[in-house]
């Protein structure tokens, strides 16, 4: 309840901060909350935006899908085998270091304008981290744990359940926590700039009529849809690791 | 009598370093063996041997193909897992009940190792050790975290598993009065590059007292030997 009053007292706080941005700065670039709350409400039933919204989601859904079907296994093998991780290491640094900007001109020489950019580059841009953290989360494996399994000859399928998934549970939470917010972003900024279709297609045709309060407003529906869907993720994961520790 | 482990002529070396020197030992079913030796004298690297977790440098171990129970110096439970799944984890067909009964465990089935306090924790592990119904019961030092009372009451449950079941025990410990409490047989070693130098008998029948005037006695002719080790070195 306290953490709650103080979340409240936050919001608050924020608001009131915008609200005197809001009275500094010219109008039509820092638009009042009310105003900017006003056009929310109108757009949450707007089919264009709605459709748009929708189109972001899922693209953001299947970079997501992507990281922990790909980057987590990948970070697993290279936590086991220093040789692998030493071999990939490089390629995963470069994979860093490389700005979206770069991916997004060679994406849209290879695939043109629609969904396949933002998704790729949304998966590369999590990619590295989603590794590299697995890898942290099996190198931290309690090496005991394993000496007694293996002295009482536990079937391997059995240690991979119970032990390496066990330890790998937080790392995977962690990853998620990171990379949902991060999905957001770079799906957005992909969809600006390279098209297609989306929230970030939307953010720019507000601002090509010099709609800012529009901005703004599609930006709060992209923050929104960012919580609403980390706590999502969190509480199928919260459930289904409870599941798992009592089965 | 069966015999349950030889060794002959067993070395052990980590790079220049001499650990285990020339061991030769029988253990016959159903024996009670207690290693005493000084830190560093190889006692845990015996026992990770012949349990098959490490590989000797020479010599022959063999523990005849018998099931083996662990009790581990440190509890090592699976932290995510019930203790109900950590004994059921390394036997699935265990009879988890019975044995958490007998450990005085019952009720704790659905709690996390980290609810449970060490002496309980340590109870785990011998339960664990236990549901796999060994042949060959490995102590390595499992008592040394804990307080007198913790340890005199598991120690006691032991020695009623094991007149129940007549397991082999082979254990490790620094405690003179452990190693009386449980051994049939205690082997005294050298500090390292380690020897077994002296091994004593321990006649004194199922029922012991940590107080007895006969468990005194051999008590204090340990001393006077691991005194005379002390002096040697």
């Amino acid at each position: 309840m306290k953490s709650f009053f103080r979340g409240f007292v936050g919001i608050i706080l924020f608001i009131l901060i915008w609200q005197l941005l809001a009275m500094m700065v010219n109008k039509s670039i820092v638009p009042a909350p009310v105003e900017t709350l006003r056009l929310l409400a109108e757009f949450l039933f707007s089919a264009q935006i709605v459709l748009a919204a929708w189109e972001t989601a899922w693209k953001v859904f299947l970079s997501l899908l992507l990281v922990m079907f790909i980057g987590m296994p990948a970070g697993v093998f290279l936590g086991l085998s220093d040789t692998l991780y030493d071999m990939f290491r490089p390629i995963i640094m470069v994979i860093q270091a490389v700005p979206v900007i770069s991916w997004l001109s060679l994406v849209i020489f290879a695939w043109g304008i629609g969904w396949k950019g933002p998704v790729f580059i949304a998966f590369l841009s999590l990619l590295p981290i989603s590794i590299l953290t697995t890898v942290s989360g099996v190198r931290n494996l309690d090496k005991n744990l394993l000496e007694m399994a293996r002295l009482y000859k536990v079937p391997r399928s059995k240690i991979w359940k119970d032990i390496y998934l066990g330890s790998l549970l937080p790392f995977i939470a962690a990853i998620l926590d990171v990379s949902i917010g991060q999905a957001w972003k770079v799906i957005l900024v992909a969809e600006y700039l390279s098209g297609g279709s989306g929230l970030g297609v939307e953010i720019l045709r507000m601002r090509m009529n010099i709609d800012f309060p529009g901005v703004w407003a599609l930006t709060l529906i992209a923050i929104l849809l960012g919580i609403t869907t980390e706590r999502i993720i969190k509480l199928v994961l919260g459930r289904l690791s409870h599941q798992w520790k009592i089965a | 009598m069966e015999n349950c482990l030889m060794v002959d002529k067993l070395y052990k070396y980590y790079g220049p370093l001499t650990v285990l020197d020339n061991w030769n030992l029988t253990i016959s079913k159903g024996q009670r063996l207690v290693l005493l030796g000084p830190s560093g004298a190889g006692k845990t690297t015996f026992l990770r041997i012949i349990s098959g977790l490490e590989e000797p440098s020479s010599g022959v171990v063999n523990s005849f193909d018998q099931k083996i129970g662990f009790v581990f110096q440190e509890p090592r439970l699976i932290p995510w897992r019930s203790i109900k799944n950590n004994l059921l984890f390394v036997n699935q067909n265990g009879d988890h009940k019975q044995i958490l009964d007998r450990l005085r465990l019952t009720g704790f089935e659905d709690y996390l190792p980290s609810q449970l306090s060490g002496g309980m924790k340590q109870r785990v592990n011998l339960a664990r050790a236990l549901i796999t119904r060994p042949d060959l019961l490995i102590l390595d030092e499992a008592f040394s975290s804990l307080d007198l009372r913790v340890k005199a009451s598991i120690m006691e449950d032991i020695n009623q598993l094991w007149l129940e079941n007549k397991f082999t025990i082979i254990g490790v410990t620094h405690d003179l009065k452990e190693a009386l409490y449980l051994a049939d047989r205690i082997i005294i070693l050298s500090s390292r590059p380690s020897q077994i130098i002296e091994e004593i008998r321990v006649d004194l029948g199922p029922d012991r007292s940590f107080s007895s005037p006969d468990l005194l006695k051999i008590e204090s002719q340990l001393i006077d030997i691991m005194c005379s080790i002390q002096a040697e070195v």
